[in-house]
């Protein structure tokens, strides 16, 4: 597709127009002012990044100059969020190596393993939480309408990212539960053949042999057995987390915008917002009217009238007895 | 070679290399353009979170410094105004300015001396200005729409106007596809002679460096034609999905207002139908009404099942599993009730107006012959109470195109029925009609009764009986397609504009109606090149008509026509 650079022309024409209109300014206007502005005129083009606080030494100045003030503080909110929402994203990445290195058979006490997948968890599951309790917040704050619009949007910008990632853990959460509990079948399954190969062997022997094998059985059952009890825990653990995403998710549904409907198109937004601005105008002038008309202030006019009058008949009635 | 593809690329390249927060500051004719192509939630994604017209940008004084300001505006003198009085006192951190078409240079120059403050970073063209409603598809927003209809000598300046957004619009297409095309016309249609030549002026001349791309073997043809070469296509009833919604409810920019034919819950007044964004209604959107009601049917079923399952919640793992799917199961079950909701609403009104029959025997008059029966059939129609205002008009329209030399008489008695039934009828619209688009006006062979060969193919047609009464008709359009794949358009009907000449056949060909498309010719379009003839067709036009479209134009310029003094 073909496009067109237009910049440079229009660089030198405003370079030609500066250089023109530079000499005039300088040698136009109080001495005093035209200082500054040169200043800030040189200043501008250099500080272009968009939190730099520039102020205006001389206020009077201010007509000339640009005020590149400091963003509202709930750019700084939104920032953290999505800060948050990134280190959840490292974390879930670390979770998923934690849950594929748990998985695989081990001849060591893989406590450890299931202390770090449990730490790991919780810490996501809170900062997701502690980011949706600061995402809700970041709505409540007032402003001029352009401003909530642009607000708004952020939050759901953020939404839609937070419920990707619920999403996403959860998934990878319950993709983990399946294995494991395929895995503590499948173990109680291999345990059960050699029981049943245990058996066969034992029937063949004599009473001696027997004990001695069904010994051996009771250990092996009872290893298994605490096993199956931790595992169960885990599995639990687990399910405990996919609830509370559950949740987080289901509180995430109404930010989020649903693709393909109206809600997702530009100019429907664009029409909602100046129509909802029209409304909110004519509530208010409404407002006013009825609060002028209102008998309230009659009443109260008339009364401090009132207390006026007999005021003055009472300072009357002393001046003349 | 796709419109929406394009149009979406060129929206990407905008947002991507800036960076940090932006606002989208577009006007009334791009808010369409990025509309149709764009979402929402794409825009979040690249970063952008406020999105503004320009005229209401400049009501407000409020500085967003934090913010970017990216501009994508046409370059028309007012929006070069609008930011001449705000690039003094910006309001945004940065300026990026993206203009649909070309610049004028002293354009440029009003914008450099305003820019006091230096904080313009860049000025583009980005040539997406056409709405993309389907990727073989597209449309303009052009004013005065119906000043096509009336010689130039009446209003030129709005005519000068109609002709420069359509050649801008179409060099907007060119550039967008990267190719510059040979030009032919519809020799008897003065308008679509201008266009083709002002388009040619424009790419081979005045801005041939900027068209000058690398030449393939075969240069893309443009086809430049007059609406009212087939003036029968936008009288039609519709009744295949996208073309029946347009017709009886009405389509704008891909978005349905529901609020005009009923009540309905805050968020189904307004629907979106893009091919783009709903593999429903991209599966459906050519199948006829009966095949569309039985496919929906299917629809509803499957969404029952999957409900039916998410309420038999019974273990953990159900639970987990129904909180995984919720967010598909939602866009499910909006999806499901904007379908049913419009087929329900569209039956409602075929019942009300009695479409079914009035629809029957407007195919009759399109398509088979025997002014006895048709004048008949239109005739019982009129005096049917039930039937319209705009069907009666329509019938009567359709029945004077067809037959307008064989019975005057007739003809005269149908004329002062209409008029004596229906209140609203504006005199002497008929007679307009035929005027502009009268057999006499018409080079073609709209009903296959001129040229032999079509008379004989009727015949057989007839003899074959066909598939479905209310779609046999096929637009004009259709045999111009086919008339080009064979390479047997006629150079005496359709010339080439000053010396291009083209040997062998196109590979791409755009065809431009200059008064409006039809969705029915975008499907016949769309059916073409599925047929991978090796020729890709794209189809374009200054609106999308329907009937009610199409006969408010014809009301316009025959008001206009009036109360002008130079028109005979």
């Amino acid at each position: 597709m073909a496009t067109r650079n237009r910049t440079v022309e229009f660089r030198k024409h405003r370079d030609a127009v500066k250089s023109v209109r530079a000499p005039l300014s300088s040698s136009a206007a109080s001495a005093s002012s035209t200082g500054p502005v040169i200043e800030m005129v040189s200043l501008l083009p250099s500080n272009r990044s968009s939190y730099a606080p520039l102020s205006t030494d001389d206020p009077s100045t201010s007509r000339d100059a640009v005020t590149v003030g400091l963003p509202p503080s709930w750019v700084d909110d939104s920032e953290e969020i999505a800060a948050a929402i990134q280190r959840a994203r490292v974390k879930i990445s670390d979770l998923t190596k934690a849950h594929s290195k748990a998985l695989l058979p081990s001849f060591g006490d893989d406590k450890e393993d299931q202390r770090l997948i449990e730490t790991l968890t919780q810490e996501i599951t809170s900062l997701l939480r502690k980011s949706e309790v600061r995402l809700k917040r970041l709505s409540a704050a007032s402003g001029s309408s352009e401003d909530s619009n642009v607000r708004k949007n952020v939050q759901r910008s953020l939404a839609i990212d937070l419920q990707n990632l619920s999403m996403d853990l959860r998934r990878k959460q319950s993709a983990y539960l399946k294995r494991l509990q395929q895995q503590k079948e499948g173990f109680d399954g291999v345990d059960l053949e050699m029981n049943f190969n245990g058996s066969k062997f034992g029937s063949r022997d004599d009473d001696f042999s027997d004990v001695g094998f069904s010994e051996e059985q009771m250990t092996k059952l009872k290893k298994s057995e605490q096993f199956s009890v931790e595992r169960e825990r885990e599995i639990e653990q687990v399910v405990k987390s996919v609830h509370e995403l559950a949740q987080i998710m289901k509180d995430l549904s109404v930010l989020v915008i649903d693709q393909g409907t109206i809600v997702d198109r530009i100019d429907y937004n664009i029409q909602s917002v100046s129509t909802s601005v029209e409304e909110g105008l004519k509530q208010l002038q409404k407002a006013e009217r009825t609060q002028k008309k209102g008998g309230m202030i009659m009443c109260a006019t008339s009364l401090v009238i009132m207390c006026f009058i007999m005021l003055v008949l009472l300072i009357l009635k002393e001046i003349l007895f | 070679m796709v419109v929406t593809s394009s149009a979406r690329d060129y929206i990407n390249r905008i947002l991507q290399d800036i960076s940090g927060m932006k606002v989208l500051i577009l006007d009334s004719q791009t808010v369409g353009v990025v509309s149709v192509v764009y979402s929402q939630s794409e825009l979040l994604q690249k970063e952008v979170f406020l999105v503004e017209l320009i005229d209401s940008i400049s009501k407000s004084s409020e500085s967003m410094s934090h913010l970017k300001a990216v501009y994508f505006l046409r370059p028309t003198s007012e929006n070069i105004q609008f930011l001449r009085r705000q690039l003094p006192n910006p309001r945004f951190g940065e300026y990026h300015l993206f203009f649909s078409n070309i610049l004028k240079d002293t354009q440029i120059h009003i914008l450099a001396d305003s820019d006091e403050q230096e904080v313009v970073q860049q000025v583009q063209e980005f040539y997406a200005d056409f709405v993309a409603i389907d990727p073989y598809h597209f449309t303009f927003h052009v004013p005065s729409h119906y000043i096509y209809m009336l010689p130039a000598v009446v209003d030129p300046s709005t005519v000068q106007r109609f002709c420069d957004r359509v050649v801008e619009g179409l060099a907007a297409v060119f550039l967008a596809l990267k190719r510059r095309p040979v030009i032919r016309y519809q020799r008897t249609s003065d308008i679509a002679k201008r266009i083709a030549q002002e388009a040619t002026k424009l790419m081979y001349q005045e801005e041939s460096g900027l068209f000058d791309f690398r030449r393939m073997e075969v240069s893309p043809l443009l086809l430049v034609i007059d609406r009212r070469e087939d003036p029968v296509t936008p009288l039609l009833n519709q009744w295949t999905y996208q073309a029946m919604v347009h017709e009886l409810i009405g389509i704008q920019d891909n978005k349905v207002d529901l609020k005009s034919i009923g009540k309905f819950p805050k968020d189904q007044e307004e629907v979106v139908l893009s091919s783009e964004q709903d593999p429903f209604f991209k599966a459906n959107m050519y199948e006829n009404f009966g095949d569309i009601g039985m496919n929906i049917k299917r629809m509803v079923d499957e969404f029952q099942q999957v409900s039916k399952s998410n309420q038999n919640i019974q273990t953990i793992e159900d639970m987990a599993k129904f909180v995984d799917n919720y967010p598909e199961y939602r866009k499910m079950h909006g999806n499901v009730t904007k379908h049913v909701t419009l087929v329900t609403e569209m039956s409602k009104i075929v019942d009300e107006r009695k479409l079914m029959s009035v629809s029957q025997t407007e195919q009759e008059l399109a398509c088979n012959g025997g002014q006895g029966a048709a004048f008949e059939a239109v005739t019982n129609l009129l005096n049917n109470e039930s039937v319209s205002d705009l069907d009666r008009l329509r019938l009567v329209m359709l029945y004077a195109l067809r037959y307008e030399k064989d019975s005057p008489v007739q003809l005269m008695q149908l004329f002062n029925k209409l008029a004596s039934r229906s209140a609203k009828y504006k005199p002497g619209l008929v007679q307009f009609l035929l005027k502009q688009a009268g057999v006499d006006k018409r080079m073609g062979d709209l009903f296959g009764n001129r040229d032999l060969m079509n008379i004989a193919r009727n015949m057989a047609r007839g003899l074959k009986g066909v598939e479905n009464v209310y779609t046999q008709h096929q637009p004009l359009l259709f045999q111009i397609m086919e008339n080009i794949v064979k390479g047997r358009l006629r150079d005496v009907d359709y010339p080439f504009v000053g010396n291009h000449y083209q040997q062998g056949r196109p590979q791409d060909v755009i065809i431009f109606i200059v008064g409006g498309t039809t969705y029915e010719e975008s499907r016949s379009v769309a059916l073409q090149n599925a047929n991978n003839t090796g020729i890709r067709f794209i189809l374009g036009g200054s609106s999308v008509l329907n009937s009610k479209r199409f006969l408010k134009d014809l009301e316009e310029a025959q008001r206009v026509a009036r109360s002008s003094t130079t028109v005979v």
